[in-house]
């Protein structure tokens, strides 16, 4: 475990500081090495170049949906907000290429019974490496019902 | 790194909050314990499944060390649901 956290971990279990400030100290913790290394005035123009594709240095997959109610079936409208690490999906990856080949078929299949024509054997590391470098902000507009719409963004950040 | 926390908070109209921290840290106390146990199992179900078992045990503790970082934020008529893993 990382030094720095540990500390925070110690302080918080001590009760010398209470959850909240634990919190936004982690979050400090985990933004300080981008946001710390490098003069305020360059911060602007280094997320325009992660936004441009500069492969290393995006570390997250961001993906945000904006819903109505007509789409959801909830009062009001619903948004999702999903921040996943790029190095999960690449473990994720390594782990569907484990999948023996005997089960490719039952799995495609499956897959497929349930709207998702997904070929596993297509599924290799390379090919996410691919994506990430040519995902730089996708939009997706839903139609739905009565014009209603539901909006898809994904990017890397 | 491992998960050491996650942190779940639950906010509704109503004004109640719900906060929750929770030390996944502390599962390496069970998890060292077991771990014998969670090795042979794992053995097994490699070796039957015709897989290696080093490559799947490497890919699951990337898995595992990749999760902090992980945030999902749901909002629906102003009620909010947050799981961070730290």
């Amino acid at each position: 475990m990382n030094e720095h956290r540990r500390q925070i971990l110690d302080m918080l279990a001590a009760g010398t500081i209470n959850a909240d400030e634990a919190e936004r100290l982690i979050a400090a913790l985990e933004t300080e090495p981008e946001a710390g290394a490098q003069p305020a005035s360059t911060r602007a123009e280094s997320t325009t170049s992660v936004k441009s594709g500069a492969k290393g240095k995006v570390k997250y997959l961001r993906v945000l949906v904006e819903a109505d109610e007509s789409m959801t079936g909830m009062k009001g409208s619903t948004t999702v907000n999903v921040r996943v690490p790029l190095q999960l999906l690449r473990a994720g990856v390594r782990l569907a290429s484990l999948i023996p080949p005997q089960a490719h078929e039952q799995l495609d299949e499956a897959f497929s019974k349930h709207g998702v024509p997904l070929n596993v054997s297509q599924i290799k590391p390379e090919n996410l490496d691919e994506l990430i470098d040519h995902l730089e902000d996708l939009t997706v507009d839903v139609d739905g019902k009565d014009g209603n719409q539901t909006r898809v963004r994904v990017f890397c950040e | 790194m491992t998960p050491s926390l996650a942190l779940v908070r639950i906010h509704t109209t109503g004004g109640k909050n719900f906060r929750l921290w929770l030390p996944l840290f502390l599962l390496w106390i069970p998890f060292l314990l077991l771990l014998p146990l969670i090795l042979l199992a794992l053995l097994a179900v490699t070796l039957a499944g015709r897989m290696n078992p080093w490559r799947v045990t490497n890919a699951l503790w990337a898995v595992l060390c990749s999760l902090p970082g992980t945030d999902v934020r749901v909002a629906s008529d102003g009620n909010r649901v947050t799981v961070r893993i730290l």
